[in-house]
């Protein structure tokens, strides 16, 4: 069975997956959440107008204060059956920072280094294949802003 | 080694992978006080044959020579498998690189 590079083409990734929603370019499908300035706009144009639920199931862990700016881990874990996962922060230009897809096999656990201009928080966002929303966040400082390359 | 530095290794039931791609993830504002076009990578994937175990949609936001860690199940992964990942940029470069994966 083929799941094809969905790359150059942007279209929608579900035809030839039942039940997991692999092969997903955000950045073809989703562009404006990719520009919005605010967490909630990126969150809108990523997922819809949803109504996310704070959950402790997701676990996100930041440093307290980062020292780099432009290199803060993020880690995150959860248990809970997710489609998609996504990473807003509120210090920079645009929210959105990385929208992870989560495929059949695959386990919530992550870290990736991001950048952050200042301190301010970082909200998670994930799908789950509920067909429900879940949300928590961390505020963190940053000693050395990280944005300017 | 290449552009990337794979490392994926089973550990009883779990895959876990750290990927550090070089890249010089510059953001807009950057990119205009130097004068040159923004250029960072906008999606990631790993694969393990045909199927993805591993697969991000990524801004200007994610740090330069970017380190990605992830897990999946090790059911199906046999010895000699590959972890294989791929990233496009901004520009359309795209680079795929792979690693066979340790602890089988």
């Amino acid at each position: 069975m083929e799941r094809r590079k969905f790359l150059g083409l942007g279209l929608a990734a579900v035809a030839l997956v039942p039940v997991s929603v692999s092969a997903i370019d955000f950045r073809k499908e989703k562009p404006d959440a990719w520009t919005a300035h605010k967490v909630d706009e990126a969150i809108k144009a990523l997922y819809g107008d949803v109504k996310a639920e704070d959950t402790d199931k997701i676990t996100l862990k930041v440093p307290k204060i980062a020292s780099n700016g432009g290199a803060i881990p993020v880690s995150i874990a959860s248990d809970l059956d997710l489609k998609s996962l996504a990473v807003f922060q509120d210090a920079n230009p645009e929210s959105a920072v990385i929208a992870y897809t989560i495929p059949e096999n695959g386990i919530v656990d992550y870290m990736v280094k991001i950048k952050m201009k200042g301190s301010g928080e970082i909200t998670i966002v994930a799908e789950g294949k509920d067909g429900k929303f879940y949300k928590t966040a961390k505020k963190l400082e940053v000693a050395l802003g990280g944005c300017e390359g | 080694m290449g552009n990337m530095k794979i490392k994926a290794k089973v550990k009883g039931d779990t895959l876990k992978c750290k990927v550090q791609a070089k890249h010089i993830m510059l953001p807009y504002n950057a990119a205009k006080k130097k004068g040159v076009d923004a250029n960072f990578i906008t999606y990631i994937v790993g694969k393990i044959g045909d199927k993805i175990i591993f697969e991000a949609s990524t801004s200007q936001f994610v740090s330069k020579d970017p380190i990605f860690k992830f897990k999946a199940k090790a059911d199906g992964i046999k010895k000699g498998d590959k972890l294989e990942m791929t990233w496009t940029d901004l520009s359309g470069k795209t680079v795929t690189e792979s690693k066979k994966i340790k602890g089988l």
